[in-house]
């Protein structure tokens, strides 16, 4: 028996249709169900924000780490940067509730999320997320400089260097070459108070669950955040004040790229669906084309002018 | 292409001539003739795309920071939200007019085809040229030269690597006609070469329309989920998982406005007859395309639950109701343009509409975007100033395009205007091509001899 190629090709396409159903359809039901795999090697800080005595240890030392020049752009003498910016990637803030009673310090740096949204975002791959360690890495040789991740990051971490000709995106890495080297990261070894520690995320995870178990109370919800907050984070947090006040947003469980992007993920998996909307469209306009040229050479006859396509 | 013959030609001339005091129809492409390419206008344009030029020379040494309002907060400033996201939504003609027109037939509207392609293509590469002086590591846009490299889940690399596709290939491709065809009128030398270019040309078309439709499509769509990963700092009243449908629906009305719009305005300021069957046919599009979208739209905001947020006294509220009330004055426009025939209230209705649905595509990233309390973001004059230049630099492509090349569709007359216009009252204008040979399917040596 033979096909004709009209036949091989409607044969494809009747079993290009449920096939792109399958995986437009199946995609989602493999992503909700799954867990987000907790990379081999994690590691992590814990930071403890109510041992935290806000001397800013750690920010000189995560410059001198970083072999950053320190911030002194606010007054000119003392590295008292406000924020994260292009040369600080680690920096203390103080929270103090509206009457003063209450307050805070809080590091902020990189999360090292599970399902980075800034790694979602990025085009080419620059923000990725090391298989091993589950550090949140920059690579200068793929970032484009869209900015992308700095609007995407739920915790407004990655900073984008304003000056210059050559800008950087600044954000934690974990000291990585440091690790390489066998040394902790900059923050945690100067720390004084241990308020902030590395180690593997499941040795961190368990030392913060049995401090709230040894004085329960003592800790905002008696909760770990990071534990499953965005999907699960690898700088984990204590705090005796609401979370949501030391700037640390109330995400849910469910990571921000597996809530936004799921119908991006799906239409795009395998790029099956576009694929037969595509096939679909040059048969349509096959078509259409053959009527348009046809009469377009009858008004030629008519009027005697080239036919304009 | 066959060459044509002489004979009925001039019976059609006179015909077309009666045929325009009855009513206008739009039956070939002509070029805008008479009226020199460089003006005032012009020059002023181009003085823009100058200083914008310089601008980002200055910008590629400087760095983001001196040049634009863009800071920590608001990392994306007016050259991505408007040039990009709001400008290549009114450049959405070749999708939507094209779609109209290719896939459900709409066969009146291939007259407007070559308005769209033409404003699309301006549109995208003026765009995409901004996007390249807006990202801070352009250089390292070569990884798009590698598949296995991108993220293919992230709708900001959809974006990149879709539209510069597109621009560079369907959209292009799909301008190449015009230009053949200037070239088979310029000189019969060309013709053997011009005719073999067009029928490779149109063996390939149907996948380079069928691409030419998915791919904005898919980019215009993903505009709107770039800022889905935002979640909650985009205002509720627009952040939505809606979003991509409504930015591509956005594109759409937006686009028929762009291309009905800008056809109109250039019949009346080049004194050209509006064929009302064909703006009919349109702005009938047009008005389902903005009650359907703005259904979409309330519908989404009442089953979230944010339709209080409206009414709260912020400017978000503001910007929400100036929208809506924009979008469904300039339907209504249409809608009683519809009934009564007339080119002024559609002229004005396309005008509002799409005035709404850039208020509306510029709100996500940038109006209706909260990353703190304390953020602020104005544009810097100088950033202001590239803005503007890229925009000019666009509309300058068009005056030069459409006084060019057979752009502007006209009736059959205009045609004939056109030859007789070059043959008698500029014959020394010999680059023009249009007047020199074939008008009439004469050859050659008639033609020499005329001028």
């Amino acid at each position: 028996m033979s096909i004709t190629r009209r036949q091989l090709f409607s044969g494809i396409a009747k079993a290009g249709v449920p096939a792109v159903v399958a995986v437009t359809v199946g995609t989602d039901v493999l992503q909700a169900g799954e867990h987000i795999p907790v990379p081999s090697a994690a590691v992590g800080l814990l930071y403890d924000a109510s041992v935290c005595i806000g001397c800013k240890a750690c920010v000189a030392a995560c410059a001198e780490a970083n072999d950053t020049p320190p911030d002194t752009r606010g007054d000119a003498l003392h590295q008292a940067p406000e924020d994260l910016n292009d040369l600080t990637r680690n920096v203390i803030k103080l929270y103090k509730s509206e009457d003063g009673s209450v307050f805070s310090f809080v590091k902020r740096q990189c999360m090292h999320c599970l399902d980075p949204a800034c790694a979602a975002g990025c085009p080419f791959q620059a923000l990725h997320k090391d298989p091993e360690s589950g550090i949140v890495k920059w690579d200068a040789d793929k970032c484009i400089g869209c900015r992308y991740c700095t609007i995407t990051c739920p915790y407004h971490i990655p900073r984008f260097q304003w000056m210059g000709f050559n800008p950087r995106v600044t954000k934690c890495e974990l000291c990585k070459d440091r690790l390489a080297k066998g040394l902790k990261p900059g923050c945690t070894s100067v720390c004084p108070t241990g308020a902030v520690i590395f180690g593997p995320r499941s040795v961190l995870l368990l030392d913060a669950k049995q401090r709230i178990q040894k004085s329960p109370g003592r800790y905002y919800q008696n909760r770990v955040y990071g534990e499953i907050d965005n999907g699960g984070t690898q700088a984990l947090y204590l705090s005796k004040v609401p979370f949501e006040d030391l700037g640390l947003p109330e995400l849910g469980p469910e990571s921000v790229p597996a809530k936004t992007l799921r119908w991006q993920r799906r239409f795009y998996q395998y790029f099956a669906l576009p694929a037969l909307l595509y096939a679909g469209l040059v048969q349509v306009i096959r078509k259409s084309l053959k009527g348009h040229e046809e009469e377009a050479h009858q008004r030629e006859k008519e009027t005697g002018l080239r036919a304009q396509l | 292409m066959s060459t044509v013959t002489m004979t009925s030609a001039t019976t059609s001339t006179a015909a077309a001539a009666i045929d325009q005091t009855a009513t206008a129809r739009w039956e070939r492409n002509v070029p805008v003739y008479g009226f020199p390419v460089v003006n005032g206008l012009f020059l002023g344009l181009s003085a823009l795309v100058l200083i914008a030029f310089v601008l980002s020379g200055y910008r590629e040494l400087a760095g983001l920071g001196p040049v634009s309002g863009m800071n920590d907060a608001y990392g994306w400033g007016i050259w991505k939200t408007f040039n990009l996201m709001v400008l290549t939504a009114l450049g959405s003609g070749a999708f939507a007019v094209g779609i109209a027109a290719w896939v459900f037939r709409r066969k009146r509207l291939h007259s407007l085809m070559r308005m769209a392609l033409l404003t699309s293509f301006l549109a995208y590469a003026c765009g995409l040229l901004l996007l390249g002086i807006d990202a801070g590591r352009p250089w390292n846009f070569y990884w798009i030269v590698f598949p296995w490299r991108w993220n293919m889940h992230s709708p900001l690399a959809e974006v990149a690597i879709c539209m510069s596709i597109y621009a560079m290939i369907p959209l292009a491709v799909e301008n190449i006609p015009p230009v053949l065809e200037r070239l088979w009128y310029f000189d019969s030398r060309l013709r053997p070469g011009v005719e073999s270019i067009e029928k490779r040309l149109h063996y390939f078309f149907p996948w380079i329309i069928a691409a030419a439709y998915l791919l904005p499509g898919m980019h215009q769509s993903s505009l709107g989920a770039l800022m889905l990963l935002a979640g909650e700092r985009v205002h509720p009243l627009w952040q939505t998982p809606w979003l991509p449908v409504l930015y591509l629906g956005a594109a759409t009305f937006m686009s028929f406005g762009c291309v009905a719009g800008t056809t109109m305005l250039c019949c009346l300021v080049w004194k050209r007859a509006m064929d009302m069957e064909v703006l009919d046919e349109a702005a009938r599009i047009t008005s389902w395309l903005i009650f359907g979208w703005m259904g979409l739209r309330l519908l989404d905001i009442l089953f979230r639950g944010a339709l209080g947020t409206a009414f709260h006294f912020d400017r978000f509220a503001a910007v929400f109701w100036l929208e809506m009330v924009l979008i469904s004055i300039g339907g209504l426009l249409l809608c009683r343009s519809l009934r009564s025939h007339d080119s002024q209230p559609m002229f004005v209705g396309y005008i509002l509409s799409s005035l709404g649905g850039m208020i509306y595509r510029f709100s996500p990233t940038t109006l209706a975007f909260r990353p703190n309390p304390q953020a602020l973001y104005f544009p810097a004059t100088i950033e202001v100033l590239v803005s503007l230049g890229f925009i000019s630099l666009g509309i300058v492509g068009f005056l030069i395009a459409v006084k060019r090349f057979a752009i502007l569709p006209a009736p059959l007359s205009e045609w004939h205007d056109m030859a007789s216009y070059f043959r008698f009252r500029r014959p020394y204008i010999r680059w023009t091509g249009y007047f020199k040979y074939g008008h009439f399917g004469e050859d050659e040596t008639e033609a020499s001899g005329s001028d």
